[in-house]
């Protein structure tokens, strides 16, 4: 049922211009997300470039000393290494930004509840050198997915995210286009896909030179109903 | 028209007609075609004029490596109009010329050539006194090259990152092989080439007696090439420049790829060098490749009667295929005395052209418009440079020059490799080449067609090996058997001048000579005195032919006169290709849009937008009065969210705090904010803000807006140096906050918060709870920088609008209204509150700013503990005190307007604001520490240079004994 984001406290910070570009809006996670932007060729777009906002969607960060410890006692299986992410049970995807920090992203259709338990079980009393970082508010969070994904990622970051330079899985802490963000690969099928999360107060400014670097591959907004075609694919 | 058949032309496509302009008539062309090439089909040679003496200007590499093609298109100056492709509707003009391009007044200035020698600049226009003003005028006038449009629109360039394992410059036949190596070693590899298409001289040259192997070769190449997907052809792409870690800039179209290649291989080629002789620089005379460029790739047949004058194997290449092509040939003349047989040389013979051994042209003469090149006068060749006139002329509009090539090197040096000199090849050798790059083919000094593959092959084996791929190494080439390409001296010296070194500057070999004579000996201090190899062209074509004259002038050797130091760009690039796109990062708060559609006139807060005030643009003060007035006598709401917020966690976490900030902080209780005050190691105040004890092992830390990010550097240098156990996390982004300020901020607040008891004895000034605000988990700071009583609400970002909807609508009833950051800036003035950065600056202690109050004398230590204390020992030389005005109603001095004491600066105003709450102007300012006494007078030298009379008053202006914010 079509909702309007603004029923909901809880905001993509891109919720303004993703109506103005014809965003279809779905109630999810105590927010709104964009299903889809009404085009006919939207599930192509994502295949070739698309852009979808799952800043609504939970996730969670937890660093400090005791925090790889603390997430394995909560039953999580870490990346290997740091710049390494890895699938959950319940489709969430755990990256690990160094030796003590993590960022648990939920599934795309936010049906599993890891984020969740995580953060319910954690507090300042019962997790001695764990600390609890708020990603749902601090990045804002994107999927870019598409063949000609990496083409436009070379407009904006100077890390090579090619699949044989940078895989199924791999996380980069860069800057794309002067804009801190973490970039991890996850590949939807044959479809190169990356989740982008950055700056939340930054959405307007890099939303708009994605969208530019997107402009001369056709890429644009594509709503969760495209990327969710992608996953059943 | 002077088009061939359809063997001839594989660049153009003779089944796209394409219609342009040049000098307002309208010509015909085919897709491939450039502006040079289309024209000479239509029999049009002269594009453009000489900068100095306004000779007429034609086609002479068609390479793009010369400024004779130099033509304005629209607003845009100089486009070389032998590498700009046509396409309908194409507007050009010639340049630098007064009138017409084929009658340019502007030719007048040749006639007094002979008052303007090499650097007469530099003697001239300064005498008599004066005179300069009147010369400069006139000189501005003649200089420049083209028209530039200062009020045209901004045209749309970007910049991408590329990748490369081994980055091949130049698609030549070196360098398609050199590419086919690296590649099937495994590497991948970009290839690059300024041309529309791959092949370089296979694509116009002749190697061999029936001419066929070049396109056969060219062909097997390109098929390779196509076929291999380790491969990237970046065509019409120029590598402007090397730079450290083999970064290029790969310019095409609107965008510079920023090419980052583990290694690269430069297979630039070879520049074909021009001859000197009297009027050599004539429309009609051009490269022996030139003319091959035209037939085989424009299939443009260059003229109707040639000559073609060589010191090598390819000047009668030249010869046969104009031949092919139905050019009358007049003759070939080799400057060699004894030129070694070769095949090309022998089949000319069998087509019973004429061959003219140790024969040169002395001279070239003009049609009556002295625009195109009529015939040439014929020389014997009798010494080094020296010559006598055989009295033979040869009627010709085309002549062909090959004798000789220099290294296109200009990356190689830019990288750090050395241009020293082949004896034996009588040309340019590089030499010293730095790690991680290599060189094939002419550019190395090989030019046999066979040599030239093998070294591609070596060099694209050797790149890959050095990316770190496994392959074999094919052994080097065997050195060039064939004799040398360049003749050793082809400058052949005319008494009454015109014979040209530099095209684009009209320097002569008398210029460069009396340069010489004139002690500029060296060829750096000749190129800045004569303007040698300054001009567009950069020395492509006159940089040899400068060192050999340097050389002759001096009794040095080649080796020891060089080149001059080249540097990027490698071609003119536009100042749009550097700055590219353009990222200027903005952010704006979760409020952002709810500011602008309330009017709010946004203004520049470090990196964010925030509200200076909700009104007109012209309504300033107004709006900043209502909202002051609003915040003192009722409720305002104010987006805080761009303040930083730092979380200090930890067991150490207050331990930490006691050594970064000025205060102390280990007994402060949890449900408490504690003022922060940072200075660095030399004791000056670098930022400010509140602690917020929310758990015992938890500080929520405000601070500036600006100096957030240097704060949490500084955070995060210290905790690793002091290895506490502590771990910080800036969290400014992650928090949007509103401060709900003014004597009613309860009443508001209380109708959406119910979990908090919002009292004054429950939740006293300074105090901080966590609650919720609208149904939103909240953390609640009840501060007071605006002097009224007030509550920062601090929730996550992402219901930072629906805050500041719940808010305001809370509010509603109570006449709540937004207030900006200018009002926010004289509220917290008449409280005396201070900004760090406005009223302190790069040199502020804490005593200075009247901050004492704010620094434990307790704790053993903290970051500029002990340069503050040395400080206040040595005694203040300045101190910020509050003052009024004496006249209200006079003149305002602004910030930052000096203190003057006794015709000395004795301080500055650092804030300043007529008050309508006080009824009077107040300010901060820094005085002499014997100025500070209340009731001090000084002077302010304000607006126009008055000086306004001020009386120091205590602080704060507003409530001294701050009620209203603890009610």
């Amino acid at each position: 049922m079509a909702s309007d984001p603004t029923d909901f406290a809880r905001r993509s910070p891109l919720h303004r211009v993703l109506t103005s570009a014809g965003a279809e809006w779905s109630a999810v996670a105590g927010g709104c997300i964009p299903m889809s932007f009404g085009r006919a060729d939207e599930a192509a777009r994502a295949r070739t470039l698309g852009l979808a906002d799952l800043s609504v969607l939970p996730r969670v960060g937890f660093k400090g000393r005791e925090a790889p410890g603390w997430l394995e006692l909560q039953g999580l299986t870490l990346p290997s290494a740091p710049n390494l992410s890895r699938r959950m049970d319940d489709g969430a995807l755990l990256a690990r930004l160094s030796a003590e920090e993590h960022l648990l992203l939920s599934d795309v259709a936010a049906t599993g509840d890891l984020c969740a338990r995580l953060v319910s079980a954690w507090s300042m009393d019962t997790a001695d050198g764990v600390y609890a970082l708020p990603r749902s508010d601090s990045h804002a969070w994107l999927l870019v997915t598409g063949t000609r994904a990496t083409e436009m990622f070379a407009k904006l970051c100077a890390v090579d995210l090619r699949a044989h330079k940078f895989a199924d899985g791999a996380v980069a802490q860069t800057s794309i286009a002067r804009v801190n963000g973490i970039v991890i690969r996850a590949d939807l099928g044959d479809i190169p896909s990356f989740h982008l999360l950055f700056d939340w107060a930054s959405a307007d400014y890099l939303w708009g030179c994605l969208i530019d670097a997107a402009d001369e591959f056709g890429g644009g907004p594509v709503g969760r109903n495209a990327v969710l075609d992608l996953i059943t694919a | 028209m002077t088009r061939l058949g359809d063997a001839y032309g594989t660049a153009i496509d003779r089944s796209k007609p394409i219609s342009f302009r040049f000098e307002g008539k309208s010509y015909d062309g085919f897709a491939g075609d450039t502006i040079a090439s289309a024209l000479a089909a239509n029999g049009v040679w002269l594009l453009s004029r000489s900068f100095k003496y306004h000779r007429p200007r034609g086609p002479l590499t068609m390479a793009g490596q010369d400024a004779n093609t130099l033509v304005q298109i629209g607003d845009e100056a100089s486009v070389l109009a032998d590498r700009q492709p046509i396409h309908d509707g194409l507007e050009a003009r010639g340049q630098n010329y007064l009138g017409s391009l084929t009658r340019d007044r502007g030719r007048i200035v040749e006639s007094v050539a002979r008052f303007l020698p090499v650097g007469f600049y530099y003697k001239a226009f300064f005498r008599p006194q004066g005179a300069w003003r009147h010369w400069e005028k006139l000189i501005r006038r003649a200089a420049g090259l083209g028209r530039v449009n200062p009020s045209g629109s901004a045209r749309y360039y970007d910049k991408a990152h590329g990748f490369a394992d081994v980055a091949v410059v130049g698609g030549g036949p070196a360098g398609m092989r050199a590419a086919l190596e690296a590649a099937r070693a495994g590497a991948e590899v970009v290839l690059i080439d300024e041309n529309a298409a791959l092949g370089g001289s296979l694509g116009y040259a002749r190697f061999d007696v029936d001419g066929g192997r070049a396109g056969k070769e060219g062909a097997e190449l390109s098929h390779a090439i196509t076929a291999e997907r380790n491969i990237r052809v970046m065509t019409s792409t120029t590598a402007n420049g090397w730079f450290a870690d083999n970064w290029l800039p790969l310019i095409h179209g609107n965008r510079m790829t920023k090419l980052r290649a583990t290694a690269v291989v430069a297979a630039t080629g070879s520049i074909e060098q021009p001859m000197v002789f009297r009027n050599n620089d004539l429309p009609g005379i051009v490269m022996g490749s030139a003319a091959q460029r035209l037939i085989r790739l424009y299939g443009v047949k260059p003229g109707k009667r040639a000559l073609v004058v060589t010191a090598n194997s390819d000047g009668y290449g030249v010869a046969l295929d104009l031949d092919d092509v139905g050019v009358e040939l007049s003759g070939v003349l080799d400057l060699r005395p004894e030129p070694p047989e070769c095949p090309l040389r022998a089949e000319v013979r069998r087509r019973l052209i004429r061959i003219g051994d140790g024969l040169t042209v002395c001279e070239a003469g003009t049609r009556p418009d002295r625009n195109h090149l009529a015939g040439v006068k014929l020389a014997a060749i009798v010494g080094r440079g020296e010559w006598a006139e055989t009295k033979e002329v040869i009627r010709c509009d085309l002549l062909c020059l090959s004798v000789g090539y220099a290294p296109t090197a200009q990356l190689l040096l830019h990288a750090g490799a050395r241009a020293g000199f082949d004896v034996a090849a009588e040309t340019f050798r590089i030499e010293d080449l730095p790690a991680h790059l290599f060189v094939a083919g002419s550019v190395n000094g090989c030019y046999e067609l066979d040599a030239v593959l093998a070294d591609g092959r070596r060099a694209g084996a050797a790149a890959a090996a050095d990316a770190g791929f496994d392959t074999e190494l094919p052994p080097a080439p065997e050195p060039a058997a064939s004799p040398a390409v360049c003749f050793d001296f082809p400058i052949f010296r005319h008494r009454k001048g015109k014979d040209f070194v530099d095209f684009d500057e009209d320097l002569t070999v008398a210029d460069l000579r009396n340069g010489v004579a004139d002690g500029f000996e060296h060829i750096e201090l000749l190129k800045r005195y004569s303007t040698v190899g300054m001009g567009p062209s950069q020395g492509r074509t006159a940089a040899l032919n400068t060192a050999r004259l340097v050389a002759a002038e001096t009794g040095r050797p080649m080796a020891e006169i060089g080149v001059t130091t080249a540097r990027p760009p490698f071609a003119a690039e536009k100042f749009g290709h550097l700055a590219g796109r353009g990222f200027h990062p903005v952010r704006h708060t979760a409020m952002h849009w709810r500011h602008v559609d309330a009017g709010a006139q946004m203004m520049v807060a470090g990196a964010w937008l925030r509200p200076a005030w909700y009104g007109g643009r012209q309504d300033g003060p107004a709006c900043i009065d209502r909202e002051v007035a609003n915040v003192r006598e009722n409720v305002g709401l104010i987006d805080v969210s761009t303040l930083g917020g730092l979380d200090v966690r930890g067991p150490d976490a207050a331990e930490f705090l006691n050594r970064i900030y000025t205060f102390g902080y280990l007994r402060q209780p949890v449900g408490r904010a504690r003022y922060v005050l940072m200075t660095d190691q030399t004791g000056v105040v670098v930022d400010d803000g509140v602690a917020c004890r929310l758990h015992d092992r938890h500080f929520y830390v405000t601070a500036t807006t600006g100096g957030v990010d240097g704060v949490y550097r500084q955070m995060l240098w210290h905790n690793a140096q002091w290895r506490l156990d502590v771990d910080v996390a800036n969290v400014t982004g992650a928090y949007a906050g509103v401060n709900i300020a003014g004597p009613n901020a309860r009443r508001v607040l209380q109708t959406v918060c119910d979990d908090v008891d919002l009292s004054a004895d429950a939740f006293p000034y300074m105090g901080v709870r966590q609650g919720v605000v609208a149904g939103l988990p909240a953390r609640i700071l009840r501060v007071g920088f605006v002097g009224e009583l007030g509550y920062e609400i601090h929730v996550g970002a992402s219901l930072g609008e629906a805050l500041w909807d719940a808010v305001l609508a809370a509010g509603s009833g109570f006449g709540i209204a937004p207030f900006g950051v200018e009002a926010q800036r004289v509220l917290r003035l008449e409280k005396g509150h201070i900004i760090v950065g406005q009223d302190t600056d790069g040199l502020t202690t804490p005593p200075e700013a009247a901050m004492a109050w704010a620094i434990s004398r307790r704790k053993p230590y903290f970051v500029g503990k002990r340069a503050i204390e040395i400080q206040e020992a040595k005694g203040l030389t300045r101190s910020l005190v509050g003052f009024t005005l004496d006249d209200a109603a006079g003149p305002l001095p602004s910030e930052c307007h000096l203190v003057i004491r006794d015709g000395d600066i004795a301080g500055r105003v650092t804030s300043i604001a007529r008050s309508n709450t006080l009824g009077r102007v107040i300010g901060l300012a820094y005085v002499a520490p014997d100025q500070t006494e209340i009731g001090s007078r000084f002077q302010i030298k304000g607006p126009g240079g008055r000086m306004v009379e001020a009386e120091v008053v205590p602080l704060p202006f507003y409530d001294p004994d701050n009620n209203r914010q603890a009610l």
